[in-house]
């Protein structure tokens, strides 16, 4: 039996995913029937209008995230490999690509069920942001033409812009990043605007003039408009909201909102860590169900490629999610301490396990990795107060910082208080942004050693080199701990913690880096090799922990994206429009972790499905071409 | 084949019994509410699936694995739900359901477990600490009772601040936190039942939430000044000589000032992120109506020495002073009520002794020869109620006696009733001991009529008083735009709409 070709199967999960389209339609259909006029709520059939679109929000934005971060990474992937000649750049770029091509067609498939679920379930909610955001709205579609259009020529012009074109093709990949990234900014703007909606006040506009005449007017009916006119002159400055949740001022207005940049800029780097992990995931189901040493090979130096970007993500990814957090206090400070100190502070919690494995994990891989490297040995020595620094540090991190809601009174008595009396203070922030800083420096120092694995160092000043980045290690660290200690004094004046302390510390770990880099590369530029680096000798135990990384990355989106709109609380849009559905409700921790889980199971079943029909296709032209051959010679 | 069928019950029993602990079911096979009877079965099939199964299947199996592992992780900790439900009735009769409701609330919806703690171990947080407040609510405020005092204060929270903290807790019945009056009542029970006793009466609510969306008051204000006008006036009028404003320079900054003191204020760069505009209004108007904690400035007698400089912190047996030197030395000093030195009591303080600081008061009723001294713990407009000893007596202000201090040189302070004489005059008597002596002018030093005395903290802003008079309404309103534009994120974009433009909006000028 001849089996279908390669574009055969795309095209059939075309069909499969417009068919999943149209089960999701035919499962509303009941709701259609209902009566529509002047619903708040309509509501979603059996799971029920928050799970139906929390699952389809999530799974858009697990997949949007990866198709925008892939290309970024590719298209310089693919810049090293016409700059240096190697075609293996060029093999792996054009492979991530290739992935993007599946999850594409799914991203859109479920942005569309989405808006459908939206428009359907909230049609108060939708009318509201698309009357504030209509504008934002097309210039979305244009963007997504624009990106789709684009990604076709940039994958099925690949192998026709080789040589002379090269350099077209590349500005193609550049052009993707823009479409995709500014995709991502129209998108943001809408979903920080219910997290953030603007507040400040702002001059009164001719524009914004007659809304908040036409507002004045409805909320005091005894006023004349004269009488409201008298008010206003060319200086006037008024909320953008009034009580009525009405908006007065411009779309610009309502985009430039507290969240929308920190959301913006947090994504951006999130995507580069999310799809690195991803790929590495990939890679290593590669790796583990590889039949030839040269295909174990590839994928093995696939997965490290991938890992090392999913860990330049993952280094500055905290800090900015701390601009993240700081902004939200900044536009309600209530929502903040409710973020950090009360509600979600048990997410922090989960989130430091995570972010926990993240680290352990990735270390493990490099360590691992060193295996493959002959001459690596030499570094084996530190592994174990690595891994005790690592193990410490997180630690440190997970320390709640009150222990009240899982005391018994006895043991609250026994404690003293709702803070273990000697442990208590590894809760506070400080201590936690203290072992931070030391796990990425951690981090920093085994990508060092794999970096330096059997290579030696032929410049003269080696020694002195070895031992300037010790100390630049060692007063780094040391003044990382000492900023947290003065970090515990009761004595700091308001913000001074928040805003000299913490940027301090961040800034001497980027210093650290940043230092010890330059000079590294300086002194291993001319360097020998004592072996080679056996890729393909990875164990299996290594691959295992790719996937780890890449579960655990998209249940982090998946918890953080929780408590990102779990911080409304009761609001679809916060303190302008109510939530009165059944819904109006933040749902505990441990159910929306069980949430994140089934979307993480139907990620990661649709990602194998992309996966496995790549592969499947892969298998049928390798098939394929043989036969054809074999006719040709027959002839 | 019996290999293949382990691997097959394996794997059900894997899927199964994920999806049973996602779905919180009943354990199998002995009914319980704790996580581990499905966790044992998903571990047990994990571990023999992760034998026994082909690479692709293992993948399976340690993805479900890992998903598994945080969804057991997360179903360790506290339930953070703030699922209250819809509040449609209290049933009273049942007390601890109501308390339980109020609870839940307090956590939660009416978020004010965010600010507030139930533990005095926990560390000073961001408001009072509400151990036992449902017995030291009955005695805060003199004339409201428990109830009364939490109404007040969960409705109109600026009311009566507790010593030491801002004005910094939201109206909850207004948006975004907007708590129904069965939810509030609900509140009320739980605060009460920390140490107290609950009232289950019905009250009527201080608000009208029927009007209120439609009432002018309610309506944000439209502030008619010029930003960039209020900015020169936040800087002509020295504002700027003691408050901070990131992007604002004073022009004036390193000079000496011969006008006024200078002092530490606030810094303002984000004043008005966490402010309503008529906070800033009052702020301007009435600075003393409500200061930033550790900013207001006392001048406190105690033990025969006056302490003149800024209020750190205090709490209820002691104040902590920060004084000045000529020389600029700093230094702190912690101060017992109980050692304050006592001030006269004149015919203006007696009308309002709390509101001027006075928290103790020793007068002489006009029936009576004897001081009586006592703790204030009530006062109207015509009465006070002293706590004397064990026992609460309440006098009227307008029946006492009128007092005379007399500071004679060589002699000291002699205090009595005041019978007739001035400073003015040649002599002064006064009713000492149940007699009259008459005091020869010649050798007083000073003489102080009051109604009384007392010990006082008042506590003052540094901030000048008279903006209403030496602001014109133009500037005022100026200064009040610029203020409201002070949300801390948008400093470079202000800098810029002022060196670009005048008049145009700010808003056609994206920051980026």
């Amino acid at each position: 039996m001849r089996c279908c070709s390669p574009d055969t199967l795309k095209r059939m999960y075309f069909i499969l995913a417009v068919m999943l389209f149209g089960i999701v339609l035919f499962a509303v259909i009941p709701a259609f029937a209902q009566d529509v006029t002047d619903e708040e709520y309509r509501p979603f059939p059996m799971i029920g209008s928050r799970n139906a679109a929390w699952i389809a929000a999530q799974l858009h934005l697990l997949f949007g995230s990866f198709i925008l971060g892939v290309p970024m990474f590719a298209v310089i992937i693919e810049f090293i490999g016409w700059k240096t000649k190697d075609e293996r750049y060029d093999r792996m770029a054009h492979e991530f690509i290739k992935l993007c091509m599946g999850a594409f067609s799914t991203t859109a498939l479920l942005g569309g069920v989405l808006v459908f679920i939206l428009v359907w379930c909230y049609p108060k909610v939708m009318n509201k942001l698309s009357g504030i955001f209509g504008p934002t709205m097309i210039f979305y579609v244009v963007l997504f033409f624009g990106e789709t259009f684009t990604l076709y020529i940039y994958y099925y012009g690949w192998d026709k812009m080789q040589g002379r074109f090269k350099w077209i093709h590349l500005v193609l990949g550049v052009m993707l990043n823009l479409w995709g990234t500014a995709i991502m900014f129209v998108s943001n703007t809408w979903l920080t605007y219910q997290t953030s909606p603007a507040t400040q006040f702002k001059k009164l506009s001719d524009e914004t003039k007659e809304a908040w005449i036409e507002s004045v007017l409805t909320q005091n009916p005894e006023m004349t408009r004269a009488e409201v006119l008298e008010d206003i002159t060319a200086n006037s400055v008024i909320p953008l909201h009034n009580e009525a949740g009405d908006f007065l001022a411009n779309v610009w207005e309502a985009v430039n909102n507290f969240t929308w940049m920190p959301v913006n800029i947090h994504r951006l780097i999130g995507n580069i860590a999310f799809g690195g992990s991803i790929v590495a995931a990939y890679a290593a189901f590669r790796f583990l169900v590889a039949k030839t040493e040269e295909d174990k090979s590839h994928y093995d130096w696939m997965g490290y490629n991938g890992n090392f970007i999913a860990l330049c993500g993952l280094i500055p990814l905290p800090f900015a999610g701390y601009w993240l957090g700081r902004e939200i206090y900044m536009f309600n400070n209530t929502m903040g301490i409710n973020m950090m100190g009360n509600l979600f502070s048990w997410l922090f919690i989960i989130q430091a396990v995570m972010i926990g494995v993240l680290f352990i994990g990735a270390n493990y891989y490099l360590w691992s990795g060193m295996g493959r490297i002959e001459g690596a040995e030499i570094y084996a020595r530190y592994r174990p107060y690595m891994i005790a620094t690592i193990v410490i540090c997180v630690a440190i991190w997970m320390t709640p910082r009150t222990l009240s809601t899982i005391s018994t009174a006895s043991e609250l008595s026994a404690m003293g208080g709702s803070n273990h009396p000697h442990l208590g203070f590894f809760g506070l922030m400080s201590a936690k942004n203290t072992v931070v800083n030391i796990v990425i420096l951690t981090t920093f120092l085994s990508f060092l050693f794999y970096r330096r694995s059997g290579k030696t160092p032929t410049v003269g000043w080696k020694k002195i080199g070895n031992i300037i980045i010790s100390i630049i290690f060692f007063f780094g660290v040391v003044t990382i701990v000492v900023i947290g200690i003065v970090g515990f004094s009761k004595t700091l004046p308001d913000g001074y913690r928040v805003n000299i302390l913490t940027p301090w510390q961040v800034m001497v770990a980027l210093a650290v880096m940043v230092f010890v880099t330059i000079i590294d590369i300086f002194m291993y530029r001319k360097s020998t090799m004592a072996g080679t680096i056996k890729w393909g000798e990875m164990t299996e135990r290594s691959q295992y922990v790719l996937i780890l990384l890449a579960i655990t990355f998209t249940s982090l989106m998946g918890l953080m994206g929780y408590a990102r709109s779990g911080l409304r609380e009761g609001w679809h849009i916060f303190g302008v429009q109510r939530d009165s559905s059944v819904d109006a409700f933040t749902p505990s921790l441990s159910s929306a972790v069980n949430m994140v889980a089934i979307i993480m199971v139907i990620f990661f079943a649709l990602v194998g499905f992309i996966f496995w029909l790549g592969l499947w296709g892969e298998k049928k032209k390798q098939q394929v071409v043989p036969i054809e051959a074999t006719a040709d010679s027959d002839d | 084949m019996k290999n293949i069928l382990i691997r097959i019950a394996c794997l059900i029993v894997m899927i199964v019994s994920f999806i049973a602990f996602l779905a919180k079911t009943p354990a199998f096979p002995i009914a319980s509410e704790n996580l581990l009877p499905w966790s044992v079965w998903f571990t047990i099939s994990v571990i023999v699936n992760m034998v026994l199964w082909y690479p692709v299947m293992k993948l399976v199996t340690f993805s479900l694995g890992v998903i598994w592992f945080y969804a057991f992780i997360a179903a360790l900790v506290p339930d953070t739900s703030t699922a209250t439900g819809p509040v449609t009735e209290l049933d009273w009769s049942d007390p601890d359901a109501v308390v339980e409701i109020g609870a839940s609330i307090f956590k939660t919806k009416g978020q004010c477990a965010a600010c507030h703690t139930l533990d005095t171990s926990a560390p000073k947080g961001r408001c009072p600490d509400l151990t036992d407040i449902g017995v030291i609510s009955d005695n805060r405020v003199a004339g409201l009772d428990a109830k009364a005092y939490l109404i007040e204060s969960l409705y109109d929270p600026g009311k009566f601040l507790v010593p030491g903290y801002g004005k910094i807790m939201p109206e909850v019945w207004k948006k975004p936190i907007e708590l129904t009056k069965l939810e509030i009542a609900a509140v009320i029970a739980f605060l009460q039942s920390q140490g107290g006793e609950i009232d289950p009466e019905p009250f009527d609510e201080p608000i009208d939430r029927a009007n209120i969306e439609t009432t002018a008051a309610a309506l944000p204000p439209l502030l008619t000044g010029n930003p960039d006008a209020g900015r020169k006036v936040f800087i002509d009028e020295a504002c700027i000589s003691c408050h901070v404003v990131k992007g604002v320079e004073n022009p004036k900054a390193g000079e000496a000032n011969e006008d006024f003191e200078v002092v530490t204020a606030p810094e303002l760069t984000e004043i008005a992120a966490f402010n309503e505009v008529r906070y800033l209004e009052e702020s301007i108007l009435k600075p003393h109506e409500q200061i930033v904690s550790g900013y207001g400035t006392a001048k406190i007698k105690a033990n025969g020495i006056t302490y003149e400089g800024t209020i750190v912190s205090q709490d209820e047996e002691k104040v902590v002073i920060k004084t000045k030197a000529a020389d600029g030395t700093e230094t702190e000093h912690t101060i017992l009520f109980s050692d304050f030195d006592e001030e006269p009591v004149d015919e203006e303080d007696i009308v309002n002794l709390q509101e001027n600081g006075f928290f103790t008061l020793t007068i002489t009723p006009i029936d009576s020869d004897t001081p009586i001294s006592g703790e204030i713990v009530e006062e109207t407009t015509d009465t006070v109620t002293l706590k004397v000893g064990d026992e609460t007596k309440s006098f009227s202000k307008t029946d006492l006696k009128m007092m005379m201090t007399l500071t004679i040189f060589d002699v000291g302070e002699t205090i009595g009733e005041y019978v007739s004489g001035t400073m003015d005059d040649n002599e002064i008597v006064l009713m000492v001991d149940g007699s009259e002596e008459v005091f020869d002018t010649f050798d007083v030093e000073d003489a102080v009529k009051a109604v009384g005395s007392g010990k006082r903290l008042f506590v003052r802003s540094p901030m000048p008083d008279n903006f209403q008079d030496t602001l014109t309404v133009k500037k005022m309103a100026d200064l009040i735009a610029f203020l409201s534009t002070l949300t801390g994120t948008t400093e470079e974009e202000s800098t810029e709409d002022t060196d670009q433009s005048d008049s145009s909006d700010p808003s056609e000028q994206p920051t980026e």
